[in-house]
């Protein structure tokens, strides 16, 4: 039942030959009911006519007998009626015509009686109703009749009734019984030829319809599986026009909104590659520039020890700002290689703890105790750009160093299968929950009166999400005003691996049983 | 004093360059045109050559193939795009490191210094395989023949070749050989490797001399180690 509701809402074929095939089944059902109807109530009345007609002759022809009989003699009398009921059904023997002789029961209490039916009709056989109205009536009445017999043949038929009087005795009543099989046997061939014909005509109609939606469909169906390509991306789909019908017009203007829809993606396509080979080539092109500034700079800051202290703090704040100008240069151009899909990994086999190690004293050279690393003894090997993955960590260390407020710093390593989880925890300022969704956004900045002082670039968190991402890897952020931030990186150990659970929790443990 | 010469169109930098190599205690001389430099490079035979890959006229990268047709020099390269593919050209047609822009002053003379090193010979003659190790002509000896190497190359051959028990970390010869504090590219070590291994292997593609230690490094073969 559900496979057939699946398939009428899925196939167009199947729901326009189910709605013709049942609409004809309908249409032929009555067409042939009426047929039928008609041809049989047509026979029926010929065969009506006939018998009313019949029964009067054969009633007048019996009187006109009896009529004709000498009074006085009973067994004559007796005679003729033993003849009239035998002749009267062996005239017409096989047409099932049979007569039935009856006396009023007025008659029935003279001297000489006759009763009696030919070839042992049961008298049963007379409606009651019919005898009440042939004793009213001297016209012929008929009805509707079971032709019983005493051997217990029954046969459906119609029986006529009439008055008939026998001299010396009284008013009999007359039955002509006709049988209607040979008119049931014709209308039972009828309704088989109109079964067949109905059946026939209903496989032509499903064939024809079959045939017929299979021509508007399959062009249809074409197009469905065309248009599904083209959304999959593959925008080289034409459909194949053939003639000028409805189908070829369908074909053609899908064929345009194909053209101009390859051609809108290509300008698009273009723009954006313009636009990012724009943000390279500016970028590239600060370089050259930026590199004299960097080298005057440093000379004129090797010789502040001879300026007076406002020059030289001026040197000073040239060669930091120039540093944070060449760092903003490089995460742009980071963040334009992303944008141009031109970002490869560079995939080696590289230790996480020797890589959170060496970031934490690159990042703590002092070893004033800010950093704090839990790494599990043994090496823990993953398949990454260590390039891509300590720049992550670097920018995750930097951002909880920033945002610490004197508190330390914890990075965790924890291997788990098939994943591998360093998390980053501070136990600083946080973020709101508001915050979080723009957390990993370019250029964005929780606070904008404080943060801008530490000078970061805005787009290390960016930049660490792609890297992740690139690496088929997460990055996560949990933080609680006043309570930190934890930042939580997985990656798959293996490359193409899909990740599974992370080895260590995202909301540190002790906000987990708060809940 | 060792003779710069700076390759680079434009002009502020190429006297900022000046200025800051002259304080370092090196001699410079400046060419902005792509198209003078071999001309120049022949008549003052520099040390050393700073070469900006992107030049109008003649590229670096050419420039870099006719220099290498006539001199060994060390020739280190000047970038503005260290992710693309010209960097590694450059690199496999024979420069023998590059610095990305902006780079920082004392980055630049520390490396350059390291290319300038003269290498203090060893006591005993070093060997490697087949190959004898003559520190003091410079130059690689086989069955009598010398084999021509760039600076770096010899450089690259002797580190390994001092040291035949140890498999050196791409890091660690960054660090021996290009004088790198902490840098991740490790490019410039493979594709050096390839570029000795072609000169000095007899089949480059089954090197003997040179050994990939997978997942660690390389290491000298040869005789210079003990088989196991």
């Amino acid at each position: 039942m559900r496979a057939i509701a699946l398939r009428w809402r899925r196939s167009l074929a199947w729901r326009v030959t189910t709605t013709i095939l049942v609409l004809s089944v309908i249409v032929i059902s009555l067409v042939g009911t009426t047929i039928y109807n008609k041809l049989s109530q047509g026979i029926f009345q010929e065969k009506l006519n006939t018998s009313i007609y019949d029964a009067t002759t054969t009633t007048r022809s019996a009187q006109l007998q009896l009529a004709l009989a000498p009074y006085e003699r009973q067994t004559t009398v007796a005679k003729i009626v033993g003849d009239i009921l035998s002749t009267t059904s062996v005239e017409s023997a096989g047409t099932g015509r049979d007569v039935a002789l009856l006396p009023f029961p007025v008659t029935a209490r003279q001297k000489f009686t006759y009763k009696g039916t030919s070839n042992q009709l049961s008298l049963n056989s007379i409606p009651v109703g019919l005898r009440t109205a042939v004793r009213a009536h001297s016209t012929p009445q008929w009805d509707h009749t079971s032709m019983v017999y005493a051997d217990g043949k029954v046969d459906s038929g119609i029986v006529v009734g009439n008055q008939l009087i026998i001299p010396n005795s009284g008013r009999y009543e007359f039955y002509v019984f006709f049988s209607l099989k040979q008119q049931s046997d014709t209308l039972n061939l009828i309704i088989r030829n109109l079964v067949i014909a109905g059946l026939g005509l209903l496989l032509f109609i499903a064939l024809l319809t079959l045939l017929l939606t299979r021509q508007v469909i399959s062009p249809l169906r074409e197009a469905a599986r065309i248009a599904e390509k083209l959304a999959s991306g593959d925008l080289e789909q034409r459909m194949d026009v053939h003639g000028e019908s409805e189908i070829a017009r369908l074909a053609l203007a899908f064929n345009d909104m194909a053209v101009s829809l390859n051609q809108q993606i290509s300008r698009l396509e273009n723009l954006s590659r313009l636009q990012q080979r724009f943000v390279s080539d500016v970028s590239h092109e600060l370089r050259t520039p930026l590199t004299t500034i960097r080298m005057a700079a440093q000379v004129i800051d090797e010789a502040k020890s001879s300026f007076d202290p406002v020059l030289a703090r001026s040197a000073e704040l040239l060669v930091a700002q120039t540093e944070r100008f060449e760092n903003l240069l490089a995460d742009l151009l980071e963040v334009s290689r992303f944008d141009a899909q031109a970002a490869i990994l560079d995939i080696q086999k590289i230790d996480i703890n020797e890589l959170v190690r060496r970031t934490s004293d690159y990042l703590d050279p002092h070893g004033d105790r800010i950093i704090h690393l839990h790494l599990p003894q043994h090496a823990v090997w993953v398949e990454a750009d260590a390039r891509r993955i300590e720049r992550i960590l670097r920018n995750l260390i930097t951002n909880a160093i920033d945002h610490r407020e004197e508190g330390q710093v914890d990075v965790t390593v924890a291997e788990g299968e098939p994943n591998v989880a360093v998390s980053v925890r501070d136990y600083g300022v946080g973020f709101s929950e508001k915050d979080r969704p723009f957390l990993f956004e370019r250029f964005w900045r929780a606070d904008p009166s404080r943060s801008r002082i530490r000078g970061g670039t805005g787009l290390g968190l960016a930049i660490s999400l792609e890297d992740a991402t690139l690496h088929q890897g997460t990055l996560q952020a949990w933080g609680m005003p006043g309570k930190g931030a934890n930042f939580l990186l997985n990656l798959p150990k293996r490359v193409g691996d899909v990740l599974g659970r992370s080895p260590l929790p995202l909301v540190p443990e002790e906000f987990t049983t708060a809940d | 004093m060792s003779l710069i010469m700076v390759v680079d169109d434009d002009q502020d930098l190429g006297e900022m360059l000046g200025i800051v190599l002259h304080g370092a205690g090196f001699e410079v001389e400046v060419v902005d045109r792509g198209d003078l430099v071999m001309e120049r490079f022949r008549k003052s035979k520099p040390d050393l050559i700073l070469l900006d890959v992107m030049l109008p006229g003649v590229d670096g990268i050419e420039l870099c193939q006719q220099i290498r047709q006539e001199s060994q020099i060390p020739i280190v390269m000047l970038t503005a795009k260290g992710d693309t593919e010209d960097v590694v050209r450059g690199l496999e047609i024979g420069a023998d490191d590059y610095l990305v822009k902006p780079f920082n002053s004392q980055e630049l003379v520390a490396r350059l210094k390291v290319r300038l090193r003269r290498t203090t010979p060893s006591a005993s003659g070093l060997r490697i395989g087949d190959l004898v190790i003559d520190e003091n002509a410079h130059s690689i000896i086989r069955a009598g023949k010398s084999i021509p190497l760039t600076k770096l190359e010899f450089d690259l051959l002797v580190a390994l070749a001092k040291d035949p028990s140890r498999v050196f970390t791409r890091e660690a010869l960054l660090s021996e050989v290009w004088g790198y504090r902490h840098a991740t590219d490790t490019r410039l070590v493979n594709v050096h490797i390839q570029r000795l291994r072609s000169k000095i292997e007899i089949d480059p593609e089954n090197p003997e001399l040179i050994i990939t230690v997978r997942g660690v490094g390389y290491r000298a073969g040869g005789t210079g180690v003990r088989e196991k």
